[in-house]
This record gives structure tokens, sequence and C-alpha cells, in this order.
């Protein structure tokens, strides 16, 4: 057997530990490689810096535990951004395994700010029917959610004066892990109501989505954990996003190094068979 | 440091390391850590939606408010309990065509409007550019989305890819050409979804073992380093007690 087809062969598990380590190694010994910003990022950035002070901004945190890694970060900036402009955020969820999660989330980064629930913001957790939830907020939000996730009636809240449904929000975004999601918010919500959107997904969802963005049915596309870091470093607020971009390049590069070389061993293995087929014929 | 947080710093690392013992391979620690996963989620879930639709939706509004009117949806969402009498189940029928009548109802103009006809408009655009004061202008920058020669790419893009989807011509000669060019673009395609979910699933990867770095701090009682020896330890109990197993098969 030769050296090209012992490697072909090798055991999976050391792959796994080959990319463990490049994974462990720069997250316990970060080197900072630079991150660009892209336009995408800047898009949903640029658009919450034009926002005066008091506008109404929804932010859906569409995703359960399952997405946590890297939607999580992109919540806490985008919430941390929002408060920082004094903008009044409407929260919630149409995902209902990920209530308690958004709920978490909206609290700590609102108490860390000197948020105070019901005045500057409001976290109206989970109501059932998926789009059917857009379509309800944007005919009536005291409809869709009579009461927030903490049980006080939404009617009368500060936070919602002079909301009555989509048609008054500034600014939507969702940050979805599927459906309904990012999508959904699109067909059922601005396309209908006409608000402005701006979306975050996770990194499989990224390409789908980047046709919305390009016929600018979506303003602006945070896209998994190198949207979050790219976000992190506009509101200049270094968080886990940021610290896991030298382990994303380097299990990268880590992938790419293993690619090329089992295509070379199954290039060199085939011309190899080849010529001993050649020699026996 | 609060209790719970400490509690939830133990099981939290306890199931990451139990799940990723998978990578060695199938091992009932994997299986404890799987099914309780999918345990919690069904009952989060199932509590939740009790908590929402039934107390807070139904019950309340209907006994505190009043509103009656809630009853008729009710009614509708009971019919299709009566899937589980067979006698019974055709009733179940008038429900889900109310769901699916008035979901495709929602759904169909919104979707042909946002994804179709929003995508088509966007797809065909010029090609040239009149600028006051330049006059016909043709941009040649890759990275600018809408620049002209991105306009001809996705042009060529869509119009190959469509013909390679196209059954009812044969592909030879210049339709090969084409059907080859659709194939180019469809593997490009393919190779930038595979990339990111590469980076997505290197995120989740990169998300837990922040978690258990974290988990190391004393404040926690460092239960990654606890927990990983005690895992370790299990493995090698199991596969001692399983080659021991066989050992014995073998001399029977």
């Amino acid at each position: 057997m030769t050296f090209a087809e012992r490697m072909l062969r090798i055991d999976r598990r050391i792959i796994f530990l080959v990319i463990g380590l490049c994974t462990l190694i720069p997250l316990l010994y970060p080197v900072g490689l630079p991150i660009k910003i892209s336009q995408e990022v800047r898009g949903v950035y640029d658009h919450i810096e034009s926002l005066p002070e008091g506008s109404v901004f929804l932010l859906s945190l569409d995703f359960d535990p399952a997405s946590k890694p890297e939607l999580h970060p992109q919540s806490i900036s985008l919430l941390r951004h929002a408060f920082k402009k004094n903008l009044r955020v409407i929260a919630m969820t149409l995902w209902v395994s990920g209530t308690g999660m958004a709920d978490q989330v909206v609290t700590q980064v609102a108490r860390e700010m000197g948020k105070e629930s019901g005045k500057d913001y409001v976290f109206l957790g989970w109501s059932p029917g998926g789009t059917a939830v857009i379509i309800n907020m944007g005919q009536d939000l005291y409809g869709a959610f009579p009461a927030d996730y903490s049980g006080k009636p939404t009617k009368g809240l500060p936070v919602l004066q002079g909301v009555a449904n989509l048609r008054d929000v500034n600014y939507a975004v969702s940050l979805g892990a599927g459906n309904p999601g990012v999508e959904a918010w699109y067909v059922f919500g601005k396309d209908k109501y006409k608000f402005e959107l701006g979306g975050g997904c996770t990194g499989v969802m990224a390409p789908g989505l980047y046709p919305l963005l390009r016929s600018g049915q979506i303003n602006g596309l945070i896209g998994g954990l190198r949207g979050a870091a790219e976000y992190e470093i506009l509101i200049d607020q270094k968080g886990k996003a940021i610290a896991g971009m030298d382990a994303q390049s380097a299990t990268h590069l880590a992938i790419i190094v293993l690619v090329i070389m089992c295509n070379l061993f199954y290039f060199s293995s085939r011309n190899r068979a080849r010529q001993q087929g050649g020699e026996v014929a | 440091m609060a209790i719970e947080i400490i509690i939830g710093a133990w099981v939290a690392t306890g199931l990451t390391l139990f799940i990723f013992t998978f990578l060695y391979k199938d091992n009932p620690l994997f299986k404890l850590a799987e099914n309780l996963y999918v345990g919690v989620s069904v009952g989060y879930t199932i509590i939740k939606t009790y908590d929402t639709v039934v107390v807070q939706l139904i019950w309340r509004p209907i006994v505190e408010n009043g509103e009656w009117a809630l009853l008729v949806p009710v009614a509708i969402g009971m019919l299709m309990l009566t899937r589980y009498v067979p006698k019974a189940a055709w009733i179940s029928r008038y429900a889900f065509a109310f769901i699916v009548g008035v979901g495709s109802g929602l759904a169909i103009p919104r979707t042909i409007s946002s994804f179709i006809l929003k995508q088509i408009e966007d797809t065909v655009r010029p090609l040239l550019t009149l600028v006051p004061g330049e006059g016909v202008t043709f941009t040649w920058s890759l990275l600018n989305p809408s620049s002209s020669l991105n306009t001809i790419i996705i042009l060529i893009g869509v119009s190959s890819v469509l013909f390679y989807f196209f059954f009812s011509v044969e592909h030879t000669g210049p339709g090969k050409v084409v059907a080859r060019t659709g194939i180019i673009f469809l593997m490009i395609a393919f190779g930038a979804a595979f990339g990111y979910t590469v980076m997505a699933r290197m995120s989740l990867l990169i998300g837990r073992l922040t978690d258990l770095i974290e988990f190391t701090d004393p404040s926690y009682g460092r239960p990654s380093f606890w927990l990983a020896g005690l895992t370790i330890l299990m493995l090698v109990v199991m596969a001692r007690r399983s080659s021991s197993k066989q050992s014995k098969e073998e001399e029977k």
C-alpha cells in the first residue's frame, strides 16, 4: 500500500482531532486577524444609525438554542446598538423553542444598558401561527400580542405609544435560523405593510438570502458568526463573535488543506492504479 | 455566583462532552444526551404552547373577558382531534380544508409577488446605464453587485441554468454548450452554499468550545476539567467491557 492509499484510508477520528485542535488553540491563544466589514452588514448598521431617537425598532429572534452560537452574538450586538441609539425596542420570537433564550438575551442586554421594561423596550414573547402572526401584527399588534411575555397588557405600555401595527415600525430585523424567519418577514410583513427590513441568519441560510439583498427586498444581511463579528466591530464592542474569528479562519484553512491533500492523494493513487493496470495488460 | 448558574454550567458541560463522544464512536453517553435533548425540547414546546395558547389566548379571554367568539376557532381546532377516532375521522377534513384554504389564500399571492415577480424584476436589468452628462456607460466592477458586468453574468447564469432544466430539447450542439455553462453556474452555487455550511458548522463547534473554556473557571467549579476526565474514564471502562465481552464470546 502506497503512502497516498494509506492517507486515503486514514481514521476519520484523526481528522476530527485536527479540526478540534485548529478550533481550540486559536480560542486559547487568539492572534487577532483583521476582519473586513462587508456592505451587507454595514447596511443594517447604517440604517439603525440613521434612525432618530425614539424610533420603533422591531427585533424578531426567530431561532432556538441550536443556532445560539451564530445568532446570539448577533442579537446582543443589535440590541446594544438599538439601546445605545435610544430606540424603542419591540422584541419577539416566532419560534416557541427559543422563547426563554430570547427573553434572557433581551433582559440581559437591557439591564446592561440601563433600560426599563415597558418604557424603553418590550419583549412580546411567542404567539402561535408562525407567518399568520406577522399578518396579524400587520393588522393589529395588540390582537396578536394582547400581553407581553411577563403577562402585562400591551395596550397602554409607554414603549408602544403610537404603535398600532407593523406600519408604525420604523425598522425591523429578523434573526432567522429557518422558517419562519427573514423570508417570512419579507413575504408577509414588509411586502404588505411597507416597513424597512433587515436580516440576520445562520451561515447555512445566507446564500439563499443574497437574492433578496441584491433586489433590495432586505436592506442588509448579517450572515453567521462572521457577520456578528463585523457588527461587533461596527459598534466597537468586542464579544464572542470576534473571539471566534481566529478559530474560524484556522479551521477553514485546515479544511482547505485537507481538501487539497485528499485530491492529491486520490489522483496519485488513481494514476498508480492505471499504470499498474497498463503494465498487466 | 448563583447556584442555578453553576448547575446550568455543569449540565451544559456534561451534555456537550457526552454529545462529542460520538466522534469517537456511538456509545450510551451520546444516546443519553441525545434522548435528553429531544425530550427536553418536546417538553418545553408542549408547556410553552399550553401556557400561551390554552391559558393565555383561550381560557383567560373567554373566562375573564367573555370573548365567546373564540369558541369558533377552538371548535375548528378540536375537529382535528377526531383523527384519533376512526369512525369520526372524516370530520377533521373540515378543519384541514379550512387551514389549507386560508393558508394557500394567504401564501400563494404573496409568495408569487415576493419570490417570482420581484426576482424577475431584479434579473431583468439594463446592461448599459445612461448617466446624465456621461452618456451610455458600462461598469466593469465585479465587487459592485449592480455593475453592468455582474448584470451580464447573472443574465448568462439564469438563462443557462434554466436551459439545463429544460428537458424537452436534447442537449446537443450549441444546446450542450449552454447546458454545460448552466452546470458550471450550478456547481459554483453549490460550492458557495457548501462553504457557508462549513462556516456555520464550525461556528457551532466554536460556540460549544467557547463555553467549555469559560466553564474551566474556578467560579463554576471547573466542570470542564472534571467532566472531561469523567467522560474519558467512562469511555475507557465501556471500551474495556465491550472488548472483554467480545473475547468471551470468541472463546465460546
